[in-house]
């Protein structure tokens, strides 16, 4: 067996919410196994309940969050070894995240475009103010953006939408090998959507980036995954090939998730809550 | 006690006319940027109403100025936004001036009770260092009229709709999950069944499960109070299930308006159309495609109809002239000197 990209080894998280009077254990995670082979990029996509644990496997891929038990490894490298600076430095290069809300991810102080030039100088060894600036621009056009478009701007100036580009333009930016994008289109319209999912799908296959996808979306989930988890309630309850397990769900949740989906009304069918 | 301003007054008893009409709208950031002075029109000219009794919903591209429309009528107006031009009436105000020129003691009166509003991505009406209990007694309480224990029972069924256990008053807003926070700021905006709530974007955290549950919460409200919703999503699927009427938005201005199953079954505007054969479904092998071209400067949008350089529709006369708002039908109305053809070729 090659080296894995990125394991998870029987990860659990536990929490413990509220006050001091109020404590409550909370199993974020439990027992999630699963592993992304080193030689192949992939999407893998985790789909699941709100509060089902997806935002903190994100954290412990990121090591932004220690495991409460069980083993991150990241190209054989468990992540809670990783001390050394540089070691540290190399590892935030080759792992990006876009994180779920880009209205608290972002420091609301700080002009949104520093947030690319720092990404382009701290991983991509430019110097030049010019080719820092035509990097950010590059990877900005990616995504229907232009560096012209949010110069100066601060996060609260730009549209949801744009927020949630500006942070995938900027993962991109230090070419990562895993991209870790918890909701990245969860406010873009269909159609702007449909191109970033796109653009995800080509960079896996011709770059080689293997993404984690965090979404509520099951069809663009559908569309672009190789494989795909289901969670609730910190579990992983069904896995499997992407397509197969979203045509035929077999766990009851799964099935559940799947009939919930809205979709526009067929001739003669009535809106669920309809006046 | 200084004299309420004569445009900002509360009128008394329940007016059935429309919860608030808009005239004209114009709502643009001006922005002074290495010395330059820019304008970014991100409502330029919209009129609408949203009747008491429905859930009004809105639509449109990333950055068309839905946020920004909604923002102009919650009276959330902070420079750069200005208020160009325009009106603004509420049926539980006097005047056209909107919100955002009330005195203090009025939008005080007015937030929670007849008008509340949850702001896209923002958690910022939750403290970060207190607990949920406490924002909800902040802003909920002296609202209820009710004692401690009843307070405490009312929040915790309200909870209950949009699916989060009690233990939710204990935590800090960091210790919830992005969906739970977001329930979180609904239930907060909704518990003390104001006559008009505006949510924009209010499920993007949740899960198709719980978003059901969330937007059964949304029309129960409504129906039990015969009150007002102004929703804006990306869903398409959420509106068809929904909105009773809903508006699109295209580069600052709404191009379409109509009952909701209308514009799924009818579409007159080539951007509406766009929209709706855009959506994915599950089991589509192929990837759907973006719109060609970019979205237009806000800060220097084409001449005529804003859509015509993408618009494969488009005439001479989409170059140079701005098409209005039409009547096409019963409360239907379209921004497109093509409508006949657009719909002709479905
Ligand atoms: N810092 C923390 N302290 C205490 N509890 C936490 C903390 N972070 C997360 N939790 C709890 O862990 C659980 C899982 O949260 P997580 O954010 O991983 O969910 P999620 O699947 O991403 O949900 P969503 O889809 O709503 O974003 C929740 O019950 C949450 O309250
Ligand atoms: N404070 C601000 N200063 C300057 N420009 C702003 C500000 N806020 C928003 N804008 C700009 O106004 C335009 C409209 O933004 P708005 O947030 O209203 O869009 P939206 O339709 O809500 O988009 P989305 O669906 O992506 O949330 C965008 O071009 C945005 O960059
Ligand atoms: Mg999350
Ligand atoms: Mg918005």
């Amino acid at each position: 067996m090659t080296q894995a990209l990125l394991e998870l080894a029987t990860v659990s998280k536990t929490f413990s919410r509220g006050g001091f009077l109020s404590r409550e254990r909370v199993e974020a995670v439990v027992d999630v196994s699963f592993r992304l082979d080193g030689d192949r990029a992939e999407i893998f996509s985790i789909i699941g309940e709100s509060g089902s644990g997806k935002s903190t496997i994100a954290r412990m891929i990121l090591a932004l969050q220690a495991p409460t038990a069980g083993h991150v490894r990241f190209r054989g490298r468990d992540l809670a070894e990783l001390r050394a600076e540089d070691e540290r430095t190399a590892f935030m290069a080759a792992v990006q995240p876009v994180f779920q809300n880009p209205f608290e991810a972002f420091n609301p102080l700080k002009r949104m475009d520093r947030y690319l030039f720092m990404t382009c100088r701290r991983f991509t060894g430019l110097h030049d103010e010019a080719e820092i600036h035509a990097a950010a621009d590059a990877a900005l056009q990616q995504v229907g953006l232009t560096l012209a478009e949010i110069r100066g701007r601060y996060p609260h100036e730009l549209s949801g939408g744009q927020l949630q580009r500006v942070a995938i333009a900027r993962a991109l930016a230090s070419n990562p090998s895993l991209l870790v994008a918890d909701e990245p289109v969860s406010m873009v319209d269909a159609s702007l959507r449909a191109s970033i999912v796109a653009l995800f799908r080509k960079l896996c296959d011709e770059l080689g980036l293997s993404i984690v996808y965090i979404t509520h979306d099951l069809a663009t989930a559908y569309s672009i995954s190789d494989r795909i988890i289901i969670m609730q309630k910190g579990r992983m309850v069904e896995s499997g090939d992407a397509r197969t397990v979203l045509a035929d769900p077999k766990h009851p949740y799964s099935r559940k998730l799947k009939e919930s989906v809205l979709e526009p009304l067929a001739p003669g069918e009535t809106p669920m809550f309809a006046r | 006690m200084s004299a309420v301003p004569n445009t900002a007054r509360l009128t008394t008893g329940r007016d059935t006319g429309p919860v608030v009409s808009a005239r004209d709208l114009r709502a643009w950031y001006r922005l002074s940027m290495f010395g330059v002075v820019r304008e970014v029109k991100a409502v330029d000219g919209v009129s609408f109403e949203i009747r008491s009794d429905e859930i009004y919903g809105l639509a449109g591209e990333s950055s068309s100025g839905k946020s920004t429309l909604v923002k102009t009528i919650a009276g959330a107006i902070r420079p750069p936004l200005e208020i160009v031009g325009g009106e603004i009436a509420f049926n539980f105000m006097a005047g056209t001036d909107g919100l955002h020129r009330a005195s203090g003691e009025v939008a005080g009166q007015v937030r929670w009770r007849h008008l509340s509003y949850v702001m896209q991505g923002s958690m910022s009406v939750l403290n970060p260092v207190r607990r949920v209990r406490a924002s909800f007694a902040d802003f909920a309480f002296r609202h209820m009229g009710l004692d401690r224990a009843g307070f405490e029972a009312a929040v915790v069924s309200h909870l209950a709709r949009v699916n989060l256990e009690a233990s939710v008053l204990d935590a800090y807003p960091h210790e919830l999950s992005g969906g739970m926070r977001q329930r979180v700021t609904i239930a907060l905006a909704t518990i003390c069944r104001p006559n008009f709530v505006i949510a924009d974007e209010p499920t993007t955290a949740l899960d198709v499960v719980v978003q059901k549950e969330v937007l059964g919460m949304f029309r129960g409200i409504q129906r039990e109070m015969g009150s007002s919703v102004l929703f804006v999503t990306h869903d398409m699927g959420v509106h068809a299930h929904l909105t009773d009427r809903l508006g699109i938005m295209y580069a600052g201005r709404l191009v379409e308006e109509a009952r909701t199953r209308d514009l799924f079954a009818r579409p007159r505007h080539p951007y509406t159309r766009h929209l709706i054969e855009s959506l994915p479904r599950i089991g589509d092998d192929k990837l759907r495609r973006g719109l060609e071209g970019s979205p237009p400067s806000l800060a220097d949008p084409p001449d005529g109809c804003r859509f015509h350089p993408r618009c494969s529709f488009a005439t001479e006369r989409c170059r140079r002239e701005v098409p209005a708002m039409t009547p096409v039908g019963l409360d239907h109305r379209v921004a497109c000197f093509e409508r006949d053809r657009v719909e002709a070729s479905q």
